[in-house]
C-alpha cells in the first residue's frame, strides 16, 4: 500500500483565537444583515452592520479587523446570504451596494490602526474618547465616500445626486450607530485578545 | 432568500473556478458598456446563464428586492434638476442604462450562488490564493456559514429576551448598544471555544483538501470569461 508522508505545520495559538474571533464577528455581520430596521428617510431599511465595522476595528484591531471583513465579503461572494437583506453573490460587490461594502475592510483597518497605533492591541475602553470617536468619523467618512462614491459613477448620477440618494438619509443613523459604538466600548465589557 | 441547491445542471457540474471567471467577465464587459446593443447581448448572455443554472428571474428578482428599490431610485434621482426644465429625461435615461447592466451583473451572480456548495467554493479560495492568507481565507468562509444559524439563534434569543424586559420601548442607542455588547460577547464565547476545539484538533496550515478537477466542460467556460472579458475592450 502507498502512503503519503508529511509533517504538520500547526497554527500559533494567538493566530488560531484572533482567527476565530474574526470568522465569527463576520458571520455576527451577516446575521445583521438580515434585521432589518425600518427607517423613515430610506425606501430600504436599514441595518446595524456598519456598528459590527467599527467594532471590528475596535476590538480585533487593525489586522484581524481588516481580515474579518475581507472573510465577510469573500463568505458573501461565494453565496452566504450576508449581505443586507439577506442578499448574496459577487452581483452585490460590484453592484451600487459595492463601494459601501469594499469599505468595510478599509474602514475597520483605519479604526484599528487609530485606536490602537500600530498592530499590537490595547484595550480601547483606556483610549481617550476624542481619539475613538475622531476615528469613527474617518471611518464613517471613508465609507460614504468610498459607497456614494462608486455609486454616482456606476449609476451615472452627479455627486450630488448620490449624495442625496445613498448618504444624507442615513446620517442620522450613523451618528446612532457612533453613539451605540463608543457606549459599547467605554463599557468595557468587550475585551480584545491581548498577545 | 437565494442559496445552493443540489441538481444536475451544467452550471453544477462546472468547475466553481471557470464559474467564478464568467461572472467576472461577464461584471468586467457589463461595467464597461452602457450602450442599448450591448445591454440586449448582455442579457441575452444573463438569460442564458439563469437558464443553465435553472434559476428562475422572478426568484431572482425576488432575492435582490432591496438592490432593486436602489437601481429604480437613481434613474429617478439623475432625471430630476433644480430649475427649468425640471425633469431631465436624457439623464435620466442614461442612468437607466447604467442601472440595467447592474442588474443583470446581480441576476449572473444569482447562477453561482444556486449551483455551488460551500466546499467548493472554498477549495477554488484555497487554491487560487496561494500560501497562508488563501488557507486563512478558505477556512474562514467555510467558518462563517457554520456560524449564521448558530449566530442568528443567539441574537434571536438576545432580542426575546429584550422584548420580555421591556427592552424595545428604550433609546434606539441604548437598544443598539445592548445589542452590541451582548452579541459580541456571546460570539467572542463561541470563538474562544472554537479556537481552543481548532488548537485541540492539530488546526494546521497544511491540511488535506477535496480534490478539485478541470474537465472537458470547463475549458469552453473558461473560453466564454476570457470572450466576455476582452470584449470589454469593443
Amino acid at each position: 500500500m502507498a502512503t503519503h508522508e508529511s509533517t504538520v505545520d500547526l497554527v500559533e495559538g494567538d493566530v488560531v483565537r484572533q482567527f476565530a474571533r474574526a470568522a465569527v464577528l463576520a458571520a455576527l455581520i451577516g446575521v445583521l444583515g438580515a434585521i432589518q430596521i425600518p427607517y423613515p428617510l430610506s425606501p430600504a431599511p436599514i441595518t446595524l452592520q456598519v456598528l459590527f465595522v467599527f467594532l471590528a476595528g475596535l476590538v480585533l484591531g487593525p489586522v484581524w479587523g481588516t481580515a474579518s471583513m475581507l472573510l465577510y465579503l469573500a463568505a458573501g461572494a461565494v453565496g452566504a446570504p450576508v449581505f443586507s437583506g439577506w442578499e448574496a453573490g459577487l452581483g452585490p460587490l460590484l453592484g451600487q451596494t459595492g463601494g459601501f461594502l469594499w469599505s468595510y475592510p478599509l474602514a475597520a483597518g483605519l479604526i484599528g490602526l487609530v485606536v490602537h497605533r500600530g498592530t499590537d492591541l490595547r484595550d480601547p475602553a483606556s483610549v481617550p474618547l476624542p481619539i475613538v470617536v475622531g476615528a469613527l468619523v474617518a471611518g464613517t467618512v471613508l465609507v460614504y465616500a468610498m459607497g456614494t462614491g462608486y455609486a454616482a459613477w456606476l449609476l451615472a448620477l452627479e455627486p450630488w445626486e448620490a449624495i442625496a440618494g445613498f448618504a444624507l438619509p442615513f446620517i442620522p443613523a450613523e451618528l446612532l450607530k457612533m453613539a451605540a459604538a463608543i457606549a459599547i466600548v467605554t463599557s468595557g465589557r468587550i475585551e480584545p485578545v491581548q498577545s | 432568500m437565494l442559496s445552493y441547491e443540489p441538481d444536475g445542471t451544467l452550471a453544477h457540474r462546472l468547475d466553481p473556478r471557470s464559474k467564478l471567471a464568467i461572472q467576472i467577465g461577464f461584471a468586467a464587459t457589463a461595467l464597461a458598456h452602457t450602450g442599448l446593443r450591448a445591454l440586449a447581448a448582455l442579457s441575452v448572455v444573463a438569460a442564458v446563464v439563469l437558464l443553465v443554472a435553472r434559476v428562475s428571474v422572478l426568484e431572482a428578482l425576488y432575492a435582490y428586492r432591496y438592490a432593486l428599490v436602489f437601481l429604480t431610485l437613481a434613474p429617478l434621482l439623475a432625471a430630476v434638476t433644480f430649475g427649468s426644465p425640471w425633469i431631465d429625461l436624457e439623464d435620466g435615461a442614461t442612468s437607466a442604462r447604467a442601472s440595467y447592466r447592474v442588474l443583470l451583473i446581480l441576476l449572473v451572480s444569482a447562477a453561482y450562488v444556486r449551483s455551488t456548495p460551500v466546499r467548493a467554493s472554498r477549495a477554488a479560495i484555497q487554491r487560487t490564493i496561494p500560501g497562508k492568507p488563501g488557507q486563512l481565507l478558505g477556512i474562514g468562509v467555510a467558518l462563517v456559514f457554520r456560524f449564521l444559524p448558530v449566530l442568528q439563534a443567539d441574537l434571536r434569543t438576545i432580542r426575546d429576551a429584550m422584548a420580555a424586559r421591556l427592552g424595545d420601548e428604550r433609546s434606539a442607542v441604548d437598544r443598539a448598544s445592548t445589542i452590541g455588547i451582548l452579541g459580541l460577547s456571546r460570539a467572542f464565547d463561541r470563538a474562544d471555544r472554537l479556537a481552543l476545539a481548532m488548537q485541540a484538533r492539530c488546526f494546521a496550515w497544511n491540511p488535506t483538501l477535496p480534490a478539485l478537477s478541470l474537465s472537458r466542460l470547463d475549458y469552453p467556460a473558461f473560453a466564454v470569461a476570457v470572450v466576455l472579458a476582452l470584449s470589454a475592450f469593443l
